[in-house]
């Protein structure tokens, strides 16, 4: 294969200045990582009972900041430096302007300081502010403004990151006019299309309704409304996590398999069908909301229920992908061929592990799809056992175990210790497996979510799969686990920066067994694609939309608002202000206040 | 576009799947008869609740043969009335809704399960059977004293629910 | 290299999946449908419909 007789040049080599910016955004998401499971392990013990240091109230400042940090900044932080090595790769040529791509970055950044100032001052009586809303904003719980105001910047940061791997594709094309784009940059172009579709709705509820309400400057607003303006964005964000999961699983994984993709058109398929299904599906949030009709309720089921179809599929490819890695380096039998793989690979491992949780996470999400179902484990524990598994693991343990493989390419620095890499995600896979497991009993069991103290005066849970104590201590188990693996991780690649810079590390990625020539031009019609995304989300949204507005009003039937910051600003700035006016006019006047 | 043989059987299985799914909701909906949570209701003025005839006194009555109707308003941090108490084998409907922010209405290790959105009343009828306690909680994040939001659905018998209807307040 | 000059290359390899069949994938894939199958029946006919105050208005 020619790729044997490639250049040793490694990606940071090649393009020094991208692989600056992947550092820096993969380090942005790595502190939000280590916030957020520094939360996370104080939440675990302090809702199994083990210990409390905090004020059970302070409980939900603390999972605002876990899910804050985890759903939206190290996901999306860890995607777009995942992304701006993809498509400089794949395109094999710098971008545009690497002065907008530190723009957006800066931009980021700067928004996402912003919010987490905004939740954390929530710990303290100190500053005025806080942000106990959770990561699932809508009315009338209210947040201080710069919470809004932080999201808001992040996500147009976001969306300019978008728009520069589109003007670095759109270079490239001119240059090479009749090719077929190529898989790893198409898969970037299509999720950033989903996301631009995805984060409307979100950000003008925050432009529109949130911020200024906020502000003082509207009333009150629509728990509806702003719910089903969340959730529009709501759902579709969870792909926007996997997609980057994806874009590993097949591109990467293969290679690490010592195979080859199985099939790059149907790849194409897939990431089109995320663009097409990703959002008409908001709704399977809100089945038990009232002021929404059933019917709507029924079509978003149908469209979630066939959004299963591309994860169903990519279980397929990937498996097949790494199936023929193994094979090729010599596995046999029905299933033998399973031991002849690279296990000891930190990134295979991670990411074959990562992929099997998924199969159950898979599970669960169709429980969640089911409409009538859904009374069932609606608002339990369930749910977050259902997405420590998704974006918990899927997401997370991939880009951990990617990180082994992409770090030293993007540095020239060689991984401290492959071994504890190794020993790391399997310590992930078994902590989360043991509290992901105990959650989901317990969630069928009626143990809520988002609590600091499940446990009531009035009642005891029902007695299933061993109690609720016994579950608890599971979860306190396995979460003080995932605590352990993040602080090796955290630890391996702080040491591995710490190492002298080599050269060899570059690796290359093979073709796909069925190329993208094999896959129909209309694929890449990205246009057509996105027309069809728009028809899909209207269809879904417009009505129950309407009928929300029309039922109770843009700004809602009669509701209060309910600051959940502390102290108006306003009130300390007017009694700041007040005094120095007298002052000022006191000595323009020549009288003492 | 070349797709495997097997990969085609996949996509057929998977299909099949999901249509599996589609169906055994729509069974549920059909058979049992299991009813969404939907508009049915008008909006109201959760500031107003004082002035509606059916919160200003949370409660449960009577409304026909063997059925009844409960009042419930959730608010930060509890339920009223609390306890519930419904007589057994009978049909109630919960009429719930809350003066402040979002509540849930979780009657714990059951269906019935519902979000209660200020200005707006969620109601869902169920068939109570014999006399139990249940546990009631709020399960959606509503404030500093979430945790502590709780409440009780009791079935009691014909005659207790009668006595305690017919004697003092709806405690 | 970008995927191009791969594409090329692969087109001399005839295309791999006419002569990889993925049984074992087939097959894991298989034992997944079936766990998945009565994994929903146990949750949803059972456990589901099973409990009390199933809401039914």
């Amino acid at each position: 294969m020619s790729e044997a007789l490639e250049t040793e040049r490694s990606f940071v080599d090649k393009f020094p200045e991208e692989a600056r910016v992947v550092r820096a955004a993969l380090l942005s998401s790595f502190l939000a990582l280590v916030l957020g499971a520094i939360f996370g392990i104080i939440q675990t013990l302090h809702r199994t009972d083990v210990v409390r240091i905090i004020p059970s109230t302070d409980y939900y400042t603390l999972l605002t900041a876990h899910g804050v940090f985890l759903a939206i900044s190290f996901t999306t932080f860890f995607l777009v430096g995942l992304f701006t090595w993809a498509v400089t790769r794949s395109l094999d040529r710098p971008l545009v302007n690497i002065r907008i791509t530190w723009t957006w970055y800066t931009i980021m950044a700067v928004g996402m300081t912003m919010t987490g100032v905004s939740i954390l001052a929530g710990f303290t009586d100190a500053i005025d502010m806080s942000a106990d809303v959770l990561f699932t904003f809508y009315a009338p719980l209210q947040a201080h403004p710069l919470f809004y105001a932080g999201l808001a910047v992040f996500i147009v940061g976001s969306w300019i990151a978008g728009v520069d791997w589109f003007r670095t594709w759109l270079a490239w094309k001119r240059d090479h006019p009749d090719e077929r784009i190529p898989l790893q940059t198409f898969m970037v172009l299509t999720t950033m299309a989903m996301w631009y579709i995805a984060s409307s709705a979100v950000a003008a509820s925050v432009l529109i309704f949130l911020l200024p309400w906020s502000l003082g400057f509207i009333d009150q607003v629509s728990p509806t409304l702003t719910r089903t303006l969340f959730w529009f964005f709501g759902h579709p964000v969870v792909y926007f996590w996997l997609m980057p999961a994806y874009l590993l699983w097949y591109t990467v994984l293969p290679k690490l398999a010592g195979g080859r993709l199985f099939s790059d058109p149907l790849a194409r398929v897939v990431f089109v069908l995320f663009l097409l299904l990703s959002t008409p599906v908001g709704i399977h949030h809100q089945y038990l909301d009232p002021g929404i009709a059933e019917g709507f309720k029924f079509i978003s089921m149908t469209n979630t229920m066939f959004l299963l179809l591309p994860s169903l599929l990519t279980a397929f490819t990937v498996v097949a992908s790494v199936e023929y890695g193994a094979r090729q380096r010599g596995g046999t039998g029905l299933l033998g061929w399973l031991t002849d793989l690279p296990w000891r690979k930190p990134e295979f491992t991670g990411m074959m592990l990562a992929g099997l949780m998924f199969a159950a996470g898979g599970f669960s999400g169709m429980v969640n799809a089911g409409m009538n179902i859904n009374y069932m484990i609606h608002n339990t524990i369930w749910v977050p056992g259902h997405f420590h598994l998704t974006v918990g693991t899927a997401v997370a343990l991939t880009f951990m175990a990617a990180t082994y493989w992409i770090w030293p390419q993007i540095s020239n620095k060689p991984i401290y210790s492959r071994s504890i890499g190794l020993f790391q995600v399997v310590l992930w896979f078994i902590g989360m497996a043991l509290m992901s497991n105990a959650m989901h009993a317990q969630g069928i069991m009626g143990v809520p979510r988002r609590t600091a103290e499940p446990e009531y005066s009035g009642f005891d849970y029902p007695a299933m799969f061993g109690g609720f104590e016994e579950l608890n201590i599971q979860i306190a188990i396995g979460g003080t686990l995932l605590f352990v693996s993040t602080v090796l991780f955290i630890s391996n690649l702080v040491l591995t920066m710490g190492n002298p810079k080599v050269s060899g590390l570059a690796e290359s990625l093979p073709p796909a067994l069925s190329g993208p020539d094999d896959a129909p031009r209309v694929l890449d019609n990205l246009g057509l694609w996105v027309g069809i995304a728009l028809t899909l989300v209207v269809l879904a949204y417009a009505l129950p939309l309407a009928a929300i507005i029309n039922r109770g009003g843009l700004l809602g039937p009669g509701v209060g608002t309910y600051p959940v910051w502390v102290a108006p600003v306003l009130d300390a700035l007017a009694g700041a202000v007040t005094p120095l006016v007298g002052e000022v006019a006191g000595s323009l006047v020549g009288v003492t206040p | 576009m070349h797709i495997h043989a097997y990969e085609k059987l996949w996509l057929a299985a998977s299909i099949l799947l999901i249509l599996l799914l589609i169906g055994s909701v729509t069974y549920g909906a059909v058979g049992p008869g299991v009813a969404m949570v939907a508009d049915s209701e008008q909006p109201i003025d959760a500031g107003g609740l004082d002035e509606d005839e059916r919160f200003s006194e949370p409660r449960v009555e009577q409304v026909g043969e063997n059925e009844y109707a409960a009042y419930v308003v959730a608010y930060q941090f509890g339920f009223e009335p609390s306890p519930i108490v419904v007589p057994e084998d009978s049909t109630v409907t919960f009429y719930v809704t809350s003066r402040d922010v979002i509540h849930g209405f979780e009657v714990v290790g059951t269906n019935a399960n519902t979000m209660v959105v200020p200005g707006e009343v969620s109601e869902i009828t169920v068939e109570i059977d014999g006399s139990q306690e249940y546990g009631l909680l709020c399960n959606e994040y509503c404030g500093a004293g979430h945790h502590a939001m709780e409440g009780k659905v009791n079935v009691v018998s014909q005659e207790e629910f009668e006595e305690r209807n017919s004697g003092g307040d709806d405690a | 290299m970008g995927q191009n000059q791969a594409a090329h290359a692969s087109t001399d390899d005839v295309s791999g999946d006419e002569e990889f069949d993925p049984i074992g994938t087939l097959t894991l894939i298989g034992i997944y449908f079936v766990i998945l199958l009565l994994a929903w029946v146990y949750v949803y006919y059972i456990e589901f419909l099973g409990r009390d105050l199933v809401v039914v208005g």
